[in-house]
């Protein structure tokens, strides 16, 4: 039998979208690091987190990837984009890369993408639930609010992050996140 | 009906239901190749005897390996890890869980850990880390509400860090379930009416969620419609067969509807308030139901509205406006409540003050309402509610429905108009 004749079918590499939501992860990753210094809520969040937390949020089947954990000062830190040799114990993966696109154009909030059966969990959810709460208020800061109000349940009103504490976060978490340590997190990553 | 932009259903699990439903048991279990069951179960239901009738219509067709009735009130991680040991030991190859939701869930925490291997539960925990099919699994439901039996969920607590924990798989769901109204005849009044509020809550929580979708929203509308026509009923003719079998069918069909659309704010806050204070988690439902829906009411008025058909009749639907057909569900969500608590002598409570322990005291005093509110920030079923449940929030619900007041709509903090499903 000419087994030619039935050829194996491989999956595209979609690569632009790849290298987007890679960006993405690396730059959310760096805006957690500077989030659970800066901002009272997320630092109130990591202290209810496991001491020994390490998790990933990727896109399967095989990446692109973000690894955090917490630090024993009690912070978070971006760990990149390497899986190997880090002790993961929560693994937070979007089913596909398409799915992930939705999510990370803001097209479906977190909340959405969790409904809409986009997320597989593997570890703790309570710390799952915890982390996508983390995310929230990381994107209030990261992003402009026309767009931020289609990626979380409910864009924070005044009385709960007032537009002084908005700026200065937004300002402070751009710098720690954008900075010297971004360039540092790379090299040592690809090194 | 509204068609969400995108969603998926699933549930495999085979419905036996009707008298003398438990004797097909030996057949049952041969057809999946398994000889040696374990049953799994508590010791309320050895207590009242329901194990002899399991037994009696098992008659000599087929060999137990083990009684397990040790399952608790919440079920718990190590007496899963425990139960493992003695199902290995003996030598079992399938599971017959037979109780309420406690002993269902330890029965799949057990099946998981027999079937994969290992001893600590706690390596499968989360949504997706069961991968294989697991050993057969038999689910006799002994009350009309938890849904267990339909469920791809297992929530079994952490008591030293005072959480619940939910192993989520399409194989965590039961292989078959047998709804046989023998097994549910003993359940005393204020269990009728707490378990039935608690499927009253999974189909309406199931109908208004994020996750809705046109599938579930069959089963909600029917399990609503069967609970409010035959519930009341029950508690007031326990010998009802016939309507303790629409009970345990609705109870069914919810647990379909809710496994595949999750829930929202009514569980979040009674896992919660369960894993703080050991509440019973029916009691918790029907306290915090009409809380649910008064919270979510500007997000998704139109939805909840539908609801008024199966729960009232179409005359009632018909003859109340559209836009007062919400508020109308939760007048009558209340007016079930109050109806329940007369119908048992006051042992179905209608608001946090009134749980008691069984040594008489509070069970939720509301000086641990803060909490409570800080436990539904680790709680899952918050990312499916309509609208964004944060401390704060969770803390204003918790203070009205201690008191049982309606709530202040003044206080809720609106994220938006429509949900988008």
């Amino acid at each position: 039998m000419n087994t030619n004749k039935y050829p194996e079918i491989k999956p595209g590499s979609k690569f632009i979208k790849k290298v987007y939501c890679f960006i993405m992860l690396l730059i959310v990753g760096r805006a957690i690091e500077a989030a659970a210094k800066t901002d009272k809520v997320v630092k109130k969040e990591v202290e209810g987190l496991p001491n020994d937390l390490c998790f990933y949020l990727g896109v399967m089947p095989s990446g692109p990837y973000m690894v955090v954990g917490k630090t024993k000062e009690g912070g978070m830190k971006y760990l990149g984009w390497n899986l190997v040799g880090k002790k993961i114990n929560l693994r937070m993966n979007i089913r596909n890369i398409e799915a992930a696109i939705q999510v990370f154009t803001f097209q479906e909030s977190t909340a959405t993408a969790f409904a809409h059966d986009r997320f597989v969990v593997e570890g703790d959810l309570p710390t799952a639930t915890a982390i996508v709460r983390i995310l929230d208020i990381v994107e209030v800061y990261l992003l402009p609010k026309i767009i931020t109000k289609l990626a979380v349940q409910r864009y924070p009103k005044w009385s709960e992050m007032s537009p002084f504490r908005k700026w200065t976060g937004r300002f402070i978490i751009y710098g720690r996140a954008l900075g010297y340590g971004l360039v540092k997190d790379i090299i040592t990553n690809i090194l | 009906m509204l068609l969400p932009s995108f969603y998926d259903f699933c549930c495999r699990v085979k419905t036996i239901s009707g008298n003398k439903a438990l004797e097909k048991i030996p057949v049952l279990l041969a057809g999946m190749n398994a000889k040696k069951p374990m049953i799994v179960t508590d010791k309320g239901v050895v207590a009242v005897g329901l194990i002899d009738v399991i037994k009696k219509a098992i008659g000599t067709k087929l060999k137990i390996g083990a009684i397990f009735d040790g399952a608790p009130i919440d079920s718990d991680y190590k007496v899963v890890n425990a139960a493992a040991k003695i199902y290995r030991q003996k030598g079992c190859d399938s599971i017959i869980a037979i109780g309420g939701g406690s002993a269902m869930d330890t029965a799949k925490g057990i099946n998981i850990l027999v079937s994969l291997g290992g001893d600590n539960l706690l390596d499968y925990e989360g949504a997706g880390a069961v991968k294989k099919k697991l050993n057969p699994l038999i689910a006799i439901p002994t009350t009309s509400g938890t849904g267990s039996e339909m469920t791809l969920v297992a929530v079994i607590a952490d008591p030293e860090r005072k959480v619940k924990m939910t192993f989520v798989s399409y194989f965590v769901l039961p292989d078959i379930a047998l709804l046989d109204p023998r097994m549910t005849k003993t359940l005393p009044p204020a269990l009728t009416t707490s378990t039935a509020m608690d499927a009253m809550t999974h189909a309406i929580e199931a109908y208004f969620c994020k996750e809705k979708n046109p599938v579930s929203d069959s089963h909600s509308l029917y399990a609503i419609k069967m609970i409010s026509d035959n519930l009341l009923n029950v508690v007031k003719n326990p010998g009802d067969l016939k309507g303790r079998l629409a009970l345990a069918n609705a109870s069914a069909m919810a647990g379909i509807a809710f496994s595949n659309s999750m829930v929202g704010l009514v569980h979040n806050m009674g896992h919660s308030t369960g894993a703080v204070c050991h509440v019973p988690h029916g009691v918790c439902m029907s306290i915090f139901l009409p809380y649910g829906l008064e919270y979510n009411l500007h997000r998704c008025a139109d939805v909840i509205g539908e609801i008024l058909f199966p729960l009232a009749g179409p005359e009632v639907y018909a003859a109340t406006r559209k836009k007062d057909r919400a508020e109308k569900v939760i007048e009558l969500i209340r007016k079930m409540n109050q109806d329940l608590y007369d119908a048992t002598g006051g042992r179905h409570p209608r608001c946090l003050k009134e749980i008691m322990n069984r040594d008489g005291k509070q069970a939720v005093p509301q000086s641990i309402l803060p909490a409570i509110a800080k436990a539904t920030m680790m709680d899952g079923a918050r990312l499916y509610n309509p609208e964004e449940i944060l401390e704060y929030d969770s803390l204003m619900v918790l203070e009205h429905a201690y008191e049982g007041i309606p709530l202040d709509r003044s206080k809720i903090k609106k994220g938006g108009k429509k949900v988008a499903y």
